[in-house]
């Protein structure tokens, strides 16, 4: 089976990579030749979102690329397997949109330019891969390939003095936790002699596992956690996301946090149903821990940047929040909470990465994040203030908006399984609402300041990528369901199987 | 001796014979590149032989070929472990000799003297691979040192004779301690050849001697302790960073390389064959597993406070043989249903990862520091702008140390933790890549230094021709066996299959 | 009577001279000396069991063969050192090794 779309899809920004390095000669060329370059990858990616058919006879796998005998060495079967499910589709739009984002945002750039725009493309090769693998060990290929261009987007064109350490720390950090998954999945490996994540859940659940489920589950997890950032392991976040250059950091909250949650859809729900049931508890209180703490520490940022990504630990706690509705209610599990869960990860991908786009461009023009610098800039800026005024009412949750459709999804999922935790997380949206009102008003209301005579609104080449992004966030706000019905079809099979076992629990 | 001996042994004695041709024509030709090219040549020689015993060995359906020299002994046999290593040894070699023609033109005199010193050490090496005697093992383990103890003092400056000092002095210890463990198992077994010792253990370690036990496992560890030195495991690391950060830059990259590969060939062949037995295995593997992790903590940890690119290089070797010591605890016997080959044939495949990787950061070390004189890592800043090709090799070799996708070492990494896993021994797992991201710190250090920061000054490094093709070579291989490994992991399984036969 | 253990005692307390003369000793000549006693006391073993052990006919000689081995490369080992050593002392006119410590042991 190959059908070619996905490998077109991974490995186009990586081809395009290596041409610029080979061939492309002269910034201008090579800027426009990566545009390119991301507008066919989000052509592409729309593409295979259209063909993932929802029909009830579908298959659960589509657009299926397999080599079976990649590495087919007895005790290192891997295989060349990529496709995508309900989980995976909106994924690669996701990847696909933020990838095209990232570019534009990135026309400014002056400094190595050609080194830059191949880093920002073989990122995105990475995570296309790691979204549409369907193989462990290629899993992690792309889960460890995607570190290197981050590193070097964040400690070249980063901002000084501290991009440095944020690299390293955001390094260190990333590969500790992979480093645990790893062996991991070599001990799933072992027990039943396959890499493929279609077909382990079933050997799972059949039992004969070489260590433990909890231990091999916790060993998966902490990458996972990591990643999302699970409070109390985020730290590497804020200054990963302060001091990383605008299109790093669209990608960072956009796709790179996901990979985290996805990770724990794809395969701690999908193939340790119990552990994870059995751990549902401690998923609601960190995630209600995650969405107040990154609440409260929010409200004390006056660094723009450093705001917006403590806003995403607190909006990341509503993905754990409703995953916690694994364990379901008097024994039935629903699709809706993690539904909700898997619509966090789109949104909150669309809103932040325009709220990093946007902190980007500002920062370009007033050269501070300080938010006390800032004021006034709306009467000269009056469409970067339009945009970011939406953005931050999506990202508080107000109806129409994409931002209410997944928290809407993720409350009425959660509330009937852990009604008080969930009323305590409830309590981040009305913090949530303080701090990015309080954000636009002191940031772009209020009198004008004399030092910011100069700065100009976007120009057209800047309004591109924001203007997707607001059709994205608006599209999914009004009609949820061209996403919503999608995560279902992937969620489905995993409610089934957490409904097998905690009927099991139950018994 | 008969001519069929001669020709099983043929690699060897034309690689000593390259040795000394080089000498000769040392002599009469006054343009010493000259001498270069005539290596690398010749190193087809040893190279077809061996290609040409390969393809009888596979023709005769045989799993070794045995030569006794008249003495009805074997003490030297071929068969896929040891042509595996003589494809290894040479390529590494012919590789480190490509790297050094243009760090060898500063010499007054005595280039012929380098090449013949490293292809002597070359066949010391090679015969390393194939005896199956420890009388033979010992002889061929000096023929290996001494050369290469040479090469460490070859320069006329007091820090080269200090580090070859340094490396004699430790490796004659090394090799009394070693000698005592022989003659403790000798004394023991009553013979010196390995699969005799093993059947002869088989009746001792069923309790016919009482006296069997303590002193004989006192034995085995004098043997582990000799060979750890060769492959500077910890506790007998000490030489190392010295001997690395003193000799010449392409002695040190051949020391790490080939050396080790050679004692790792002959610790396998010694463990496996003559201390097989299941009782023995278990306890040496425990030995090599608490080694393993030791030398791999310790190797990265202090890897982090170095300077000099080549101490650092000598620390991140000492963590090296950590993680392929993972590969040696990794024993079969350990549990039930494991892969009989998955340990030894990880460290094959782990070997040949590393030895392709790190002479790629060696070369680019070479080119790089030959021309602005200072093996400093921070006298490597910018380098990206003025050596983009030589910076780009070398980041991408620390990219492949550190185990990154899409480089061999990344998978070599893999498959030898997978071993471990597979053997019941998870938490060396774990032990490793927890290591490999301390080591991420100390390696991107090299990266971030040549991409970051502002280049001392502008003139841009260049370097000669042999010098680019090793580079590419390495360079190529570490990221074609990253995308593709099948084909050395399938012939590292196949030479370790006439280990546990 | 001599018997066996008799050698295997001044083999074991030769061969534990030679390393503490290794480990005290400041001279670098001296250290050769110590490695040279821990050699000889391994030879001193081998002939040991190759006179007592009863082993069969085809392996007897094994031991007499290894100690002529292990004179011969003790020679050609120490034939190096005092090479290198001369070279160290004209360098740095001394074969102290605790001054020899251009780089850290």
């Amino acid at each position: 089976m190959f059908s070619g779309w996905l490998t077109t899809i991974v490995f186009l920004p990586l081809a395009g990579a290596i041409i610029i390095a080979l061939f492309v000669r002269g910034d201008k060329n090579v800027r426009w030749f990566a545009g390119i370059i991301s507008l066919a990858e989000l052509v592409l990616s729309i593409a295979v979102f259209a063909q993932y058919d929802l029909g009830a006879g579908a298959d659960q796998f589509q657009l299926v690329d397999k080599i079976e005998d990649w590495i087919p060495v007895e005790s290192f079967k891997v295989q060349y397997f990529l496709a995508i499910d309900g989980l995976s589709a909106p994924m690669v739009l996701l990847t696909g949109i933020l990838g095209m984002v990232s570019v534009f945002a990135s026309w400014s750039v002056k400094e190595r330019l050609p080194e830059y725009f191949m880093w920002l493309l073989i990122l995105q090769s990475a995570v296309m891969g790691v979204f549409t693998s369907m193989d462990f060990f290629l899993f992690f290929i792309f889960w460890e390939l995607e570190l290197i261009p981050m590193f070097f987007l964040i400690s070249i064109w980063g901002s000084k003095p501290n991009r440095e350490y944020s690299a390293m720390k955001f390094l260190i950090f990333t590969l500790l936790g992979s480093a645990f998954m790893l062996v991991g999945i070599l001990v799933l490996f072992f027990s039943f002699d396959t890499f493929d994540m279609t077909l382990l859940p079933d050997a799972i659940s059949r039992g004969g596992i070489l260590l433990p489920a909890s231990l091999v589950f916790t060993m998966i997890f902490i990458a996972f956690a990591v990643k999302l950032p699970i409070w109390p392991l985020h730290s590497w976040l804020p200054d990963a996301h302060t001091d990383a250059p605008t299109a790093a950091s669209v990608m960072l909250a956009g796709v790179l946090l996901k990979m985290g949650a996805y990770g724990m859809l794809r395969i701690s729900a999908t193939m340790f149903p119990e552990v994870m049931a059995g751990i549902a508890w401690l998923l609601a209180s960190v995630g209600v821990i995650n969405i107040l703490y990154g609440a409260a520490i929010v409200l004390r940022q006056t660094d723009l940047k450093r705001l917006i990504a403590f806003s995403s630990i607190s909006h990341m706690g509503f993905v754990v929040l409703g995953l916690s509705a694994v364990v379901g209610v008097n024994g039935q599990v629903s699709t809706v909470g993690i539904t909700g869960a898997a619509l966090q990860m789109f949104t909150h991908g669309t809103i932040t990465g325009l709220l990093f786009l946007l902190a980007g461009f500002i920062y370009e023009r007033t050269h501070t994040r300080h938010i006390p610098h800032l004021g006034g800039l709306a009467t000269r800026m009056p469409m970067l203030t339009g945009a970011l005024v939406l953005a931050g009412l999506a990202s508080l949750g107000l109806p129409s908006t994409s931002g209410f459709v997944s928290e809407i999804h993720v409350f009425l999922g959660v509330f009937p399984v852990w009604s008080w935790l969930t009323a305590v997380g409830a309590f981040g949206v009305v913090l949530t609402a303080g701090y990015i009102l309080w954000m636009i008003q002191r940031a772009m209301f209020g009198p004008e300041n004399q030092h910011l005579n100069n700065v100009s609104d976007a120009t057209v080449m800047e309004m591109v990528p924001v203007a997707v992004m607001v059709a994205a966030i608006m599209v999914v706000g009004i009609y949820p369901a061209i996403i919503a019905d999608v995560f279902t079809t992937g969620i489905q099979p995993i409610v089934d199987s957490l409904q097998i076992a905690v009927t099991a629990n139950l018994q | 001796m008969t001519t069929h001996d001669i020709y099983l042994l043929s690699p060897e004695i034309s690689m000593a014979g390259l040795a000394i041709l080089l000498i000769l024509v040392d002599l009469v030709v006054s343009r010493k590149s000259i001498l270069t090219i005539v290596a690398v040549l010749g190193l087809a020689v040893p190279l077809a032989l061996s290609i040409v015993l390969w393809f009888d060995l596979t023709d005769q359906a045989a799993t070794q070929m045995k030569a006794d020299f008249g003495t009805e002994i074997v003490t030297f046999v071929v068969d896929k472990f040891s042509l595996f290593f003589k494809f290894l040894l040479v390529g590494a070699t012919a590789l480190v000799i490509l790297a050094s023609s243009e760090y060898v033109s500063k010499f007054k005199n005595f280039h012929g003297e380098f090449f013949a010193l490293i292809l002597f050490a070359t066949s010391g090496m090679m015969l390393l691979a194939s005896t199956v005697e420890l009388i033979t093992i010992y002889v061929s383990l000096e023929l290996t040192a001494l050369p290469i103890a040479a090469l460490a003092a070859f320069m006329r400056d007091s820090r080269s004779s200090e580090a070859g000092l340094k490396f004699l002095i430790l490796s004659a210890i090394s090799s009394a301690v070693l000698l005592y463990g022989m003659v403790i198992i000798y004394g023991f077994t009553g013979t010196t050849v390995l699969a005799d010792i093993a059947t002869q253990l088989g009746g001792l370690l069923d309790g016919e001697s009482a006296f069997g036990g303590n002193a004989l496992l006192f034995g085995v560890i004098l043997v582990i302790a000799g060979f750890g030195f060769k492959i500077s495991s910890v506790p007998f690391q000490m030489w190392a960073p010295d001997v690395y950060e003193g000799s010449p830059t392409p002695v040190t990259a051949f020391l790490s390389v080939a050396s080790k590969a050679a004692g790792f060939a002959v610790i396998l062949r010694v463990f496996y064959i003559a201390f097989s037995a299941e009782i023995l295995s278990v306890d040496w593997s425990a030995v090599f597993a608490v080694l393993a992790a030791v030398s791999m903590t310790f190797g990265n940890l202090v890897a982090i406070r170095q300077n000099n690119i080549k101490r650092m290089l000598g620390y991140s070797t000492i963590a090296h043989a950590g993680y392929l010591m993972v590969g040696l605890a990794a024993v079969a016997s350990r549990t039930p249903d494991a892969d009989a080959i998955i340990g030894p044939s990880g460290v094959l495949f782990y070997l040949s990862g590393y030895a392709i990787t790190n002479l790629a950061a060696f070369s680019a070390v070479i080119a790089i520091s030959n021309r602005i004189n200072s093996d400093l890592i921070d006298s490597f800043a910018g380098m990206a702008r003025r050596a983009p090709f030589l910076a780009g090799v070398l980041g991408f070799s620390m990219i492949s140390l550190i185990g990154v996708p899409p480089t061999v070492g990344f998978m070599s990494k893999i498959y030898i933790f997978g071993a471990a896993v597979d053997t019941n021994l998870e938490w060396l797992a774990v032990t490793g890549m927890v290591n490999s991201v301390i080591s991420a710190y100390y390696y991107l250090r090299v990266v971030k230094v040549m991409y970051l920061r502002e280049p001392i000054d502008d003139a841009p490094v260049g370097s000669a021709l042999p010098m680019k093709l090793a580079v590419m070579v390495t360079m190529a291989g570490t990221a074609f066996f990253g995308i593709y490994p099948t084909p050395l992991i399938n012939l590292a399984r196949s030479a370790v299959d006439v280990l546990v036969s | 009577m001599i018997e066996l253990a008799h050698l295997q005692i001044l083999s074991a307390g030769l061969f534990a001279i030679g390393t503490y003369g290794v480990l005290a000793r400041r001279s670098a000549v001296l250290i050769l000396m110590s490695i040279e006693l821990m050699l000889n006391a391994v030879n001193i073993n081998l002939v040991g069991y190759a006179a007592f052990v009863d082993f069969d006919e085809a392996t007897r000689s094994f031991g007499q063969v290894l100690v002529i081995f292990v004179i011969t490369i003790a020679a050609a080992e120490l034939a190096l050192a005092i090479a290198i050593i001369l070279r160290l002392y004209r360098n740095r006119s001394t074969v102290n090794v605790d001054e020899i410590d251009l780089m850290k042991w």
